[in-house]
Protein backbone atom coordinates (compact mmCIF):
# COMPACT_ATOMS: atom_id res chain seq x y z
CA UNK A 1 0.00 0.00 0.00
CA UNK A 2 1.58 3.28 -1.05
CA UNK A 3 2.25 5.86 1.71
CA UNK A 4 -0.09 8.77 2.24
CA UNK A 5 1.60 12.17 2.22
CA UNK A 6 -0.02 15.19 3.84
CA UNK A 7 0.79 18.87 3.69
CA UNK A 8 -0.22 19.86 7.22
CA UNK A 9 0.45 23.48 8.14
CA UNK A 10 3.26 23.55 5.57
CA UNK A 11 4.93 20.51 7.07
CA UNK A 12 5.21 17.10 5.46
CA UNK A 13 3.53 14.17 7.18
CA UNK A 14 4.06 10.68 5.80
CA UNK A 15 1.79 7.81 6.78
CA UNK A 16 2.58 4.24 5.80
CA UNK A 17 -0.06 1.55 6.27
CA UNK A 18 0.20 -2.18 5.83
CA UNK A 19 -3.37 -2.74 4.72
CA UNK A 20 -5.80 -1.18 2.28
CA UNK A 21 -8.60 -0.71 4.81
CA UNK A 22 -6.50 1.54 7.05
CA UNK A 23 -5.20 3.45 4.04
CA UNK A 24 -8.76 4.04 2.84
CA UNK A 25 -9.83 5.23 6.29
CA UNK A 26 -6.96 7.71 6.60
CA UNK A 27 -7.27 8.78 3.00
CA UNK A 28 -10.92 9.63 3.53
CA UNK A 29 -10.32 11.54 6.75
CA UNK A 30 -7.17 13.42 5.68
CA UNK A 31 -7.79 13.46 1.92
CA UNK A 32 -8.22 17.23 1.73
CA UNK A 33 -4.77 17.65 3.29
CA UNK A 34 -2.94 15.44 0.80
CA UNK A 35 0.03 17.09 -0.84
CA UNK A 36 3.60 16.47 -1.82
CA UNK A 37 6.46 18.12 0.03
CA UNK A 38 10.18 17.85 -0.56
CA UNK A 39 10.84 16.52 2.93
CA UNK A 40 8.78 14.67 5.48
CA UNK A 41 8.90 16.27 8.91
CA UNK A 42 6.85 13.52 10.52
CA UNK A 43 6.68 9.88 9.50
CA UNK A 44 4.23 7.36 10.87
CA UNK A 45 3.52 3.71 10.30
CA UNK A 46 0.14 2.31 11.15
CA UNK A 47 -0.25 -1.43 11.53
CA UNK A 48 -3.37 -3.48 11.98
CA UNK A 49 -3.13 -6.36 14.42
CA UNK A 50 -4.91 -9.29 12.86
CA UNK A 51 -5.43 -11.07 16.15
CA UNK A 52 -6.85 -8.26 18.31
CA UNK A 53 -8.38 -6.21 15.46
CA UNK A 54 -6.66 -3.22 17.08
CA UNK A 55 -4.17 -0.84 15.49
CA UNK A 56 -0.73 0.42 16.37
CA UNK A 57 0.70 3.86 15.54
CA UNK A 58 4.47 3.83 15.27
CA UNK A 59 6.78 6.81 15.04
CA UNK A 60 10.55 6.56 15.06
CA UNK A 61 12.01 6.87 18.53
CA UNK A 62 8.68 6.82 20.34
CA UNK A 63 6.60 4.25 22.13
CA UNK A 64 3.88 2.85 19.89
CA UNK A 65 0.35 4.09 20.46
CA UNK A 66 -2.30 1.38 20.61
CA UNK A 67 -5.87 1.87 19.42
CA UNK A 68 -8.65 -0.63 19.86
CA UNK A 69 -10.63 0.36 16.75
CA UNK A 70 -10.78 2.76 13.82
CA UNK A 71 -12.45 5.53 15.82
CA UNK A 72 -9.84 5.35 18.57
CA UNK A 73 -7.09 5.28 15.95
CA UNK A 74 -8.29 8.53 14.43
CA UNK A 75 -8.65 10.23 17.82
CA UNK A 76 -5.19 9.16 18.97
CA UNK A 77 -3.57 9.91 15.64
CA UNK A 78 -5.18 13.37 15.51
CA UNK A 79 -3.85 14.18 18.95
CA UNK A 80 -0.37 12.85 18.17
CA UNK A 81 -0.08 14.83 14.93
CA UNK A 82 -1.37 18.05 16.50
CA UNK A 83 1.15 17.86 19.35
CA UNK A 84 3.96 17.13 16.88
CA UNK A 85 2.89 19.97 14.58
CA UNK A 86 2.80 22.35 17.51
CA UNK A 87 6.45 21.59 18.15
CA UNK A 88 7.24 22.14 14.47
CA UNK A 89 5.25 25.39 14.22
CA UNK A 90 5.83 27.34 17.45
CA UNK A 91 4.84 30.46 15.55
CA UNK A 92 1.24 29.25 15.47
CA UNK A 93 -1.21 29.53 18.36
CA UNK A 94 -3.41 26.44 18.47
CA UNK A 95 -6.98 26.82 19.65
CA UNK A 96 -9.45 24.00 20.14
CA UNK A 97 -12.03 25.40 17.74
CA UNK A 98 -13.73 24.95 14.40
CA UNK A 99 -13.18 27.57 11.70
CA UNK A 100 -15.31 28.47 8.71
CA UNK A 101 -14.87 31.18 6.15
CA UNK A 102 -17.11 33.38 4.09
CA UNK A 103 -16.06 36.18 1.73
CA UNK A 104 -12.48 35.88 2.95
CA UNK A 105 -13.42 36.30 6.60
CA UNK A 106 -12.75 33.48 9.06
CA UNK A 107 -15.17 32.74 11.87
CA UNK A 108 -13.90 30.77 14.84
CA UNK A 109 -16.34 28.59 16.79
CA UNK A 110 -15.11 27.75 20.28
CA UNK A 111 -16.74 25.31 22.67
CA UNK A 112 -15.82 22.56 25.04
CA UNK A 113 -15.60 19.08 23.58
CA UNK A 114 -19.09 17.90 22.67
CA UNK A 115 -20.36 21.47 22.85
CA UNK A 116 -21.78 21.51 19.34
CA UNK A 117 -18.96 23.04 17.28
CA UNK A 118 -18.96 20.40 14.60
CA UNK A 119 -22.72 20.15 14.31
CA UNK A 120 -23.02 23.91 13.91
CA UNK A 121 -20.13 23.85 11.42
CA UNK A 122 -21.95 21.19 9.43
CA UNK A 123 -25.05 23.36 9.38
CA UNK A 124 -23.12 26.51 8.41
CA UNK A 125 -21.68 24.69 5.40
CA UNK A 126 -25.28 24.66 4.11
CA UNK A 127 -25.47 28.44 4.56
CA UNK A 128 -22.69 29.67 2.30
CA UNK A 129 -19.70 29.12 4.58
CA UNK A 130 -16.54 27.30 3.50
CA UNK A 131 -14.67 24.81 5.65
CA UNK A 132 -11.26 25.59 7.14
CA UNK A 133 -10.96 23.21 10.06
CA UNK A 134 -12.62 21.27 12.83
CA UNK A 135 -11.20 20.86 16.35
CA UNK A 136 -8.06 22.88 15.54
CA UNK A 137 -7.66 26.55 14.71
CA UNK A 138 -4.00 27.32 13.99
CA UNK A 139 -3.55 31.09 14.24
CA UNK A 140 -0.50 32.73 12.68
CA UNK A 141 0.57 35.22 15.34
CA UNK A 142 2.38 37.45 12.84
CA UNK A 143 -0.70 37.99 10.67
CA UNK A 144 -3.54 36.82 12.93
CA UNK A 145 -4.77 34.76 10.00
CA UNK A 146 -6.11 31.24 10.48
CA UNK A 147 -4.52 28.43 8.48
CA UNK A 148 -6.60 25.66 6.92
CA UNK A 149 -6.46 22.26 8.57
CA UNK A 150 -9.20 20.49 6.62
CA UNK A 151 -9.29 17.13 8.31
CA UNK A 152 -12.72 15.53 7.87
CA UNK A 153 -15.38 17.16 10.00
CA UNK A 154 -16.18 14.90 12.95
CA UNK A 155 -19.82 15.06 14.00
CA UNK A 156 -20.14 13.10 17.22
CA UNK A 157 -23.93 12.92 17.29
CA UNK A 158 -26.26 12.69 14.33
CA UNK A 159 -27.49 16.20 13.55
CA UNK A 160 -31.20 16.98 13.44
CA UNK A 161 -33.22 16.05 10.38
CA UNK A 162 -32.96 19.63 9.09
CA UNK A 163 -29.30 18.97 8.24
CA UNK A 164 -28.85 15.25 7.59
CA UNK A 165 -25.43 13.79 6.81
CA UNK A 166 -24.87 11.63 3.78
CA UNK A 167 -21.56 10.25 2.63
CA UNK A 168 -19.85 10.29 6.00
CA UNK A 169 -17.63 7.61 7.43
CA UNK A 170 -19.01 6.20 10.69
CA UNK A 171 -16.66 5.04 13.46
CA UNK A 172 -16.98 4.51 17.21
CA UNK A 173 -16.27 8.25 17.70
CA UNK A 174 -18.91 9.63 15.34
CA UNK A 175 -19.38 10.43 11.67
CA UNK A 176 -16.34 11.75 9.80
CA UNK A 177 -17.47 13.89 6.89
CA UNK A 178 -14.76 14.14 4.23
CA UNK A 179 -14.33 17.14 2.00
CA UNK A 180 -16.12 15.60 -0.96
CA UNK A 181 -19.23 14.97 1.12
CA UNK A 182 -19.50 18.55 2.36
CA UNK A 183 -22.16 20.85 0.90
CA UNK A 184 -19.78 23.80 0.88
CA UNK A 185 -16.27 24.27 -0.45
CA UNK A 186 -12.98 23.80 1.33
CA UNK A 187 -10.88 26.92 1.96
CA UNK A 188 -7.33 26.22 0.86
CA UNK A 189 -5.54 29.38 1.96
CA UNK A 190 -5.29 31.28 5.26
CA UNK A 191 -8.16 33.59 6.11
CA UNK A 192 -8.20 36.70 8.22
CA UNK A 193 -9.99 36.15 11.52
CA UNK A 194 -13.15 38.26 11.51
CA UNK A 195 -15.02 37.10 14.60
CA UNK A 196 -15.02 34.55 17.40
CA UNK A 197 -18.15 32.85 18.71
CA UNK A 198 -18.12 30.98 22.03
CA UNK A 199 -20.89 28.42 21.82
CA UNK A 200 -23.31 27.34 24.50
CA UNK A 201 -25.73 24.65 23.38
CA UNK A 202 -29.05 25.27 25.12
CA UNK A 203 -31.82 23.45 23.32
CA UNK A 204 -34.32 24.53 25.99
CA UNK A 205 -33.80 28.24 25.19
CA UNK A 206 -36.57 29.99 23.28
CA UNK A 207 -34.17 30.84 20.46
CA UNK A 208 -30.55 31.57 19.66
CA UNK A 209 -28.91 34.73 20.95
CA UNK A 210 -25.59 36.47 20.51
CA UNK A 211 -24.08 38.65 23.23
CA UNK A 212 -21.00 40.77 22.56
CA UNK A 213 -18.13 40.06 24.95
CA UNK A 214 -15.65 42.51 26.40
CA UNK A 215 -12.08 42.07 25.12
CA UNK A 216 -10.99 40.64 28.47
CA UNK A 217 -13.85 38.15 28.64
CA UNK A 218 -13.10 36.98 25.11
CA UNK A 219 -9.38 36.63 25.80
CA UNK A 220 -10.07 34.58 28.94
CA UNK A 221 -12.38 32.22 27.07
CA UNK A 222 -9.98 31.87 24.18
CA UNK A 223 -7.08 31.21 26.53
CA UNK A 224 -9.07 28.49 28.28
CA UNK A 225 -9.43 26.73 24.93
CA UNK A 226 -5.84 27.16 23.74
CA UNK A 227 -3.69 24.06 23.32
CA UNK A 228 -0.49 24.28 25.33
CA UNK A 229 -0.51 28.11 25.54
CA UNK A 230 2.40 28.10 28.00
CA UNK A 231 4.69 27.27 25.08
CA UNK A 232 4.32 30.88 23.94
CA UNK A 233 5.90 34.06 25.27
CA UNK A 234 4.07 35.65 28.16
CA UNK A 235 2.60 32.25 29.02
CA UNK A 236 0.33 32.59 26.01
CA UNK A 237 -1.73 35.40 27.54
CA UNK A 238 -0.51 38.08 25.14
CA UNK A 239 -1.34 35.94 22.13
CA UNK A 240 -4.88 35.29 23.37
CA UNK A 241 -5.33 39.02 23.92
CA UNK A 242 -3.92 39.85 20.48
CA UNK A 243 -6.20 37.35 18.74
CA UNK A 244 -9.38 38.65 20.36
CA UNK A 245 -8.46 42.33 20.44
CA UNK A 246 -10.04 44.51 17.80
CA UNK A 247 -12.41 41.87 16.49
CA UNK A 248 -15.92 41.12 17.62
CA UNK A 249 -16.35 38.18 19.99
CA UNK A 250 -19.69 36.81 21.11
CA UNK A 251 -21.30 34.33 23.41
CA UNK A 252 -23.65 32.42 21.11
CA UNK A 253 -26.54 30.45 22.57
CA UNK A 254 -27.19 27.63 20.13
CA UNK A 255 -30.68 26.21 19.72
CA UNK A 256 -32.16 24.94 16.45
CA UNK A 257 -29.59 24.92 13.69
CA UNK A 258 -31.26 26.99 10.99
CA UNK A 259 -32.12 30.03 13.16
CA UNK A 260 -28.72 29.79 14.84
CA UNK A 261 -26.96 29.85 11.46
CA UNK A 262 -29.07 32.81 10.37
CA UNK A 263 -28.30 34.68 13.58
CA UNK A 264 -24.58 34.00 13.27
CA UNK A 265 -24.54 35.22 9.67
CA UNK A 266 -26.51 38.34 10.55
CA UNK A 267 -24.33 39.07 13.58
CA UNK A 268 -21.20 38.62 11.48
CA UNK A 269 -22.49 40.95 8.76
CA UNK A 270 -23.50 43.65 11.24
CA UNK A 271 -20.22 43.50 13.14
CA UNK A 272 -18.12 43.65 9.98
CA UNK B 1 -11.87 48.59 57.86
CA UNK B 2 -8.65 46.98 59.06
CA UNK B 3 -5.06 48.13 58.79
CA UNK B 4 -4.01 45.13 56.69
CA UNK B 5 -2.17 45.92 53.48
CA UNK B 6 -3.18 43.29 50.91
CA UNK B 7 -0.57 42.20 48.43
CA UNK B 8 -0.90 40.30 45.15
CA UNK B 9 0.68 36.88 45.00
CA UNK B 10 3.90 37.60 43.11
CA UNK B 11 3.79 34.47 40.96
CA UNK B 12 0.56 35.47 39.24
CA UNK B 13 0.65 36.81 35.69
CA UNK B 14 -1.66 39.68 34.94
CA UNK B 15 -2.58 41.81 31.94
CA UNK B 16 -4.69 44.93 31.70
CA UNK B 17 -7.14 44.61 28.80
CA UNK B 18 -9.12 47.77 28.27
CA UNK B 19 -10.51 48.62 31.70
CA UNK B 20 -10.42 45.01 32.86
CA UNK B 21 -7.70 42.72 34.17
CA UNK B 22 -6.85 39.13 33.27
CA UNK B 23 -4.98 37.05 35.83
CA UNK B 24 -3.33 33.70 35.17
CA UNK B 25 -2.77 31.49 38.19
CA UNK B 26 -0.59 28.61 37.02
CA UNK B 27 -0.61 26.99 40.46
CA UNK B 28 -4.24 26.01 40.01
CA UNK B 29 -4.35 26.31 36.22
CA UNK B 30 -7.03 28.98 36.23
CA UNK B 31 -7.46 32.26 34.45
CA UNK B 32 -9.60 35.01 35.98
CA UNK B 33 -11.27 38.08 34.55
CA UNK B 34 -11.73 41.11 36.80
CA UNK B 35 -14.12 43.88 35.82
CA UNK B 36 -13.04 47.51 35.86
CA UNK B 37 -13.59 48.18 39.56
CA UNK B 38 -12.21 44.86 40.77
CA UNK B 39 -9.22 45.27 38.46
CA UNK B 40 -8.63 48.77 39.79
CA UNK B 41 -8.60 47.47 43.36
CA UNK B 42 -6.45 44.45 42.54
CA UNK B 43 -3.83 46.59 40.80
CA UNK B 44 -3.44 48.54 44.06
CA UNK B 45 -3.01 45.46 46.22
CA UNK B 46 0.70 46.17 46.43
CA UNK B 47 1.31 45.84 50.16
CA UNK B 48 1.16 49.62 50.55
CA UNK B 49 -2.54 50.36 50.59
CA UNK B 50 -4.95 49.61 53.43
CA UNK B 51 -8.59 48.83 52.63
CA UNK B 52 -9.40 52.39 53.67
CA UNK B 53 -6.82 53.73 51.26
CA UNK B 54 -8.17 51.54 48.51
CA UNK B 55 -11.69 52.84 49.18
CA UNK B 56 -10.46 56.43 48.95
CA UNK B 57 -8.88 55.64 45.58
CA UNK B 58 -12.11 54.04 44.37
CA UNK B 59 -14.11 57.11 45.41
CA UNK B 60 -11.77 59.34 43.42
CA UNK B 61 -11.65 57.13 40.33
CA UNK B 62 -15.26 56.07 40.03
CA UNK B 63 -17.03 59.07 41.57
CA UNK B 64 -19.07 57.02 43.98
CA UNK B 65 -19.83 57.69 47.63
CA UNK B 66 -17.50 56.48 50.38
CA UNK B 67 -19.84 53.84 51.78
CA UNK B 68 -20.38 52.22 48.37
CA UNK B 69 -16.64 52.28 47.78
CA UNK B 70 -15.93 50.61 51.13
CA UNK B 71 -18.42 47.90 50.34
CA UNK B 72 -16.87 47.35 46.91
CA UNK B 73 -13.37 47.08 48.38
CA UNK B 74 -14.36 44.64 51.11
CA UNK B 75 -16.29 42.49 48.64
CA UNK B 76 -13.40 42.50 46.18
CA UNK B 77 -10.80 41.63 48.83
CA UNK B 78 -12.95 38.80 50.15
CA UNK B 79 -13.33 37.43 46.64
CA UNK B 80 -9.61 37.80 45.91
CA UNK B 81 -8.86 35.74 49.02
CA UNK B 82 -11.38 33.08 48.03
CA UNK B 83 -9.67 32.84 44.65
CA UNK B 84 -6.21 32.77 46.21
CA UNK B 85 -5.04 35.92 44.44
CA UNK B 86 -3.50 37.57 47.52
CA UNK B 87 -0.45 36.65 49.55
CA UNK B 88 -1.45 35.15 52.87
CA UNK B 89 1.00 37.46 54.65
CA UNK B 90 -0.42 40.64 53.14
CA UNK B 91 -0.06 43.10 56.03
Amino acid sequence: VRPLTLDALARGVGIACDDAATWSLLSAVYGAMRGERETLDLEYRILRDGRSAGLRIERCGQEPILARDDGALLTLFDAEVVVALQRLRPDLYFVHAAVLERDGAAVMLVARSGGGKSTLSWALLHHGFRYLSDELAPVDLSTLGVLPYPRALLVKRDPPTSHPISGGLRTSRGVHVPAEAMPGEIATSPASLAAVFFLEYRPEASGPSATRLSPAAAAVQLYANALNPLAHDGEGLDAAIAITAGRPCFDLVVTELTPTCELLATTLARSG
Amino acid sequence: MTDERPRQRPELSARVVGEEVIILDRAVNQVHQLNASAGFIWQRCDGQHTPGGLADAVVAAFEIDAETARGAVLTALRRFRQLGLLSPDGH
